[in-house]
């Protein structure tokens, strides 16, 4: 079916095109009541548990999980790519490191992408060979832009790890161990796709001017850059990271209740139900955190999370993914304003995913704008 | 609940006021989709109005300065309206070109042959990390902040252009308005004032021209409340596409090798009769010509004329005549590109350097909308229309 045909042709929609179809889409299904996130078919719960994330990025981009030889030729390809131009990390040494790591990070991208082969072709053939050079690009440069933090220069990547766990070896400098590596590799997971948000949408609208994938996805790191949107885990972290016991936060919580504070990681424009992320992490996050004797946290973060659904899911609100992704990068030792980066690097994918079905029939995005003449 | 026929050609574009949520037409790309309310300007495609803040663009054209324009879009005042707040403006506007060293190193690193919108893209990014960091507040003089962006693009161009030929770096002088510097910077010697009339007059015309991709895409990122120059970034990268900004360069990759009117019309009809594309042909709003060609013929014509280059202009009129006979009876006609290409190809500009010229201009409007989207933000999140499999499980040995 072509993605245009799920237009009708009269629709009505709120400000900030709420409920506005934009197009037939085939690769997630996000389901706000019944609590369910699909990718292709597959909940999001029995994807975390089974596959790898290379196994889901290549079931976001084409359709299926990879066979055998499949799954293998995407492994190298990714591999491949693992080391970005070397201007882009040279780029580092002039960006002050007290700048956000999203922006430090997206000038590299924005550096690299100076470098990309191809880089005046938009067919379709260039663009399907650009997702596994864009995601381990991204990756490399991620890691470069957290060690930046620290004033660390890049580390070579490791040939015998995989995706996640070299991302993990590039950032920290060790070898993470199979309980941390499982759970990070479930929040890239859950957070690989989710449906039209603004980030995703703007990426839609490059990709529909013919440009190429690179510069889409940097569109839609913009998005995601903001306080409304990728932002929010850092935020949500950093709201409980205040407080030395449950007790305190949770007066901290009703009082904030009272006052009508928007939570970070709290509420979500589609799922007015538990978001299912969450429930997929909880038991990562628990774990990983007792490890490392932060059992403390766990117990705020449940503290504070009673207290704001108690009074709050009556109206639809409960935690989303952003409340708890922090509690998995905290014990693994990310700094913590480098939350916003994992999520980033992982739903390119899915951004990625949307442009190549968009690209073969859609056109270009330019809806109008009414102008106003009441004073 | 009223429905809008906005694919309608009744349909004016311009409304009292706006209830939310609305009911319209809906058609291939989003339009005929109300995406917003605005007070900056009005485009009707069907009767070829564009106002500017209740201006008519054929007004503007050619009386004003880029600068007096881009305060007009922001403020919605007129320059005469208040003197001294225009004087504040523009003082701004020009102390802000200056960049910081580390900036123009990072340009000056890069090979100077890398297209120009790549090295603009990544110097807005660089840029951003020296105006916002992670403890900035993204409230406050917005204003200010958004006026800053616009003439940091230019000062960027404007470097770009330097390294790109080889020269020097830029200093900028504080009397030199916006149009004096940029072609001071193409033309390596101080530019007379007929020259800085028509790169004036290209960037209010190309100033605001509704929610084409970059400005559209800015706002969708502005709505997420990312930092200013993400907004920026995220716009350049809408400008990429060949659709859009690679389209002027097109223009004069197809025009320049022409050397005779004649030879410019078999060319012509013989692309159209092999179903190849004449490039400055075809906007996606409109159905009769669009109204800014008009104002810039007359201006290519008499630059021509001044630089010489008469045959040029009757090799472009000689394609503009057989084109729009093959496709005006198909709603095909001259977009703004043809002609605007031609105009900065007379003002001394490299063809790669005319999506980063053009880009200065529409700089204004951009930011216009961005601070009108910033006054009551709402994050633009639309659906997809899910057609894809039922739920299905992980069997044990998955897919394989």
């Amino acid at each position: 079916m072509k993605p245009e045909a799920g237009n009708q042709k009269v629709q009505t929609y709120q400000r900030g095109l709420e409920g506005l179809e934009v197009t037939d889409t085939r690769i997630s299904l996000i389901d706000g009541v019944k609590s369910r996130l699909i990718y292709r078919g597959y909940p999001v719960d029995e994807l975390a548990e089974n596959c790898s994330f290379e196994e889901v990025t290549y079931l976001i981009l084409h359709g299926n999980l990879p066979n055998q030889q499949e799954y293998s030729q995407w492994k190298d390809e990714l591999r491949e790519w693992r080391i970005p131009p070397k201007e882009a990390f040279d780029s580092l040494s002039i960006i002050p490191s007290n700048a956000h790591p999203l922006a430090q990070y997206r000038t590299m991208l924005t550096i690299a992408a100076c470098h990309i082969p191809e880089a005046g072709r938009s067919d379709m053939q260039a663009q399907w060979r650009r997702p596994a050079r864009i995601l381990s690009w991204s990756a490399a440069l991620a890691a470069g832009a957290i060690r930046h933090l620290n004033s660390q220069a890049p580390l070579p990547p490791k040939d015998d790890l995989d995706f996640s766990a070299n991302f993990l070896w590039q950032a920290l400098e060790r070898e993470v161990s199979p309980e941390e590596k499982s759970a990070f590799e479930a929040s890239l997971i859950v957070q690989a796709e989710h449906g039209l948000h603004a980030a995703a949408f703007a990426a839609l609208i490059v990709i529909s001017t013919g440009a190429d994938l690179g510069s889409a996805v940097l569109a839609g790191m913009g998005a995601l850059s903001g306080v409304r949107h990728g932002g929010a885990n850092q935020l949500a972290y950093e709201d409980i990271s205040k407080f030395e016991c449950a007790e305190e936060a949770r007066v901290w919580a009703r009082k904030q209740l009272d006052e009508g504070y928007r939570f970070p990681g709290y509420g979500h424009r589609v799922y007015k139900c538990p978001d299912p992320r969450v429930a997929v992490l909880e038991s990562h996050a628990k774990n990983l955190l007792a490890s490392k004797g932060m059992e403390d946290r766990w117990e705020i973060y449940s503290a504070v999370r009673a207290e704001i659904e108690g009074a709050l899911s009556p109206k639809g609100i409960y935690a989303n993914v952003d409340s708890i992704t922090g509690l998995i990068y905290a014990p693994l030792g990310l700094p913590v304003s480098s939350f916003p980066i994992p999520f980033c690097l992982a739903i390119e994918t899915g951004w990625m995913a949307h442009c190549l079905e968009y690209l073969p029939h859609g056109a270009m995005i330019e809806p109008g704008a009414v102008y106003l003449t009441s004073s | 609940m009223t429905t809008y026929r906005t694919l309608s050609s009744n349909f004016s574009w311009a409304l009292d006021e706006l209830d939310w949520p609305v009911t319209s037409e809906v058609g291939p790309g989003l339009s005929g989709v109300i995406a917003t309310g605005t007070r900056v300007s009005w485009l009707d495609p069907s009767s070829g109005a564009l106002e500017y803040r209740g201006v008519p663009i054929e007004e503007l054209a050619g009386m004003h300065s880029f600068e007096e324009i881009a305060h007009l879009l922001i403020t919605g005042n007129e320059p005469d309206e208040d003197k001294e707040a225009f004087s504040a403006f523009r003082d701004q506007l020009r102390a802000s070109r200056v960049l910081p060293d580390d900036v123009i190193a990072l340009i000056r690193s890069l090979d100077s042959q890398i297209h120009p919108t790549s090295i603009l893209r990544a110097g807005v990014s660089a840029l951003g990390c020296h105006e916002m960091s992670h403890e900035d507040e993204l409230s406050g003089e917005r204003h200010w902040r958004e006026l800053r962006i616009i003439a940091q693009v230019a000062a960027l161009v404007v470097q770009i252009i330097r390294h790109r030929a080889g020269k020097e770096i830029a200093e900028f002088q504080s009397e030199n308005e916006l149009a004096f510097e940029v072609l001071r910077a193409i033309q390596d010697t101080d530019p007379d004032a007929k020259d800085v009339r028509s790169l004036n007059l290209l960037w209010v015309l190309f100033a605001d021209h509704g929610l084409d991709a970059p400005t559209f895409t800015s706002m969708v990122v502005a709505s997420a409340l990312a930092d200013p120059y993400y907004n920026v970034v995220a716009g350049l990268s809408a400008l990429r596409g060949h659709r859009l900004g690679g389209a002027s360069e097109t223009v004069l990759e197809q025009i320049l090798p022409l050397d005779t009117p004649e030879n410019a019309r078999s060319w012509v009809a013989s692309t159209i009769a092999s179903g190849g594309r004449i490039a400055g042909f075809g906007h996606r709003l409109y159905r009769i010509p669009d109204p800014r060609v008009v104002i810039l013929r007359k201006e290519v014509a008499a630059q021509a004329r001044r630089k010489g280059k008469s045959e040029l202009f009757d090799i472009a009129r000689a394609v503009e005549d057989e084109a729009q006979r093959h496709l005006a009876p198909r709603g095909v006609h001259l977009n703004i590109n043809f002609y605007a290409a031609l105009l900065f190809h007379l003002l001394g500009a490299d063809t790669p350097l005319l999506p980063c010229l053009y880009m200065v201009g529409r700089m204004a409007g951009l930011m216009a909308r961005v601070h009108e989207e910033l006054e009551n933000p709402r994050l633009y999140r639309p659906l997809g229309h899910y057609t894809g499999y039922p739920v299905r499980h992980i069997t044990p040995e998955k897919g394989r």
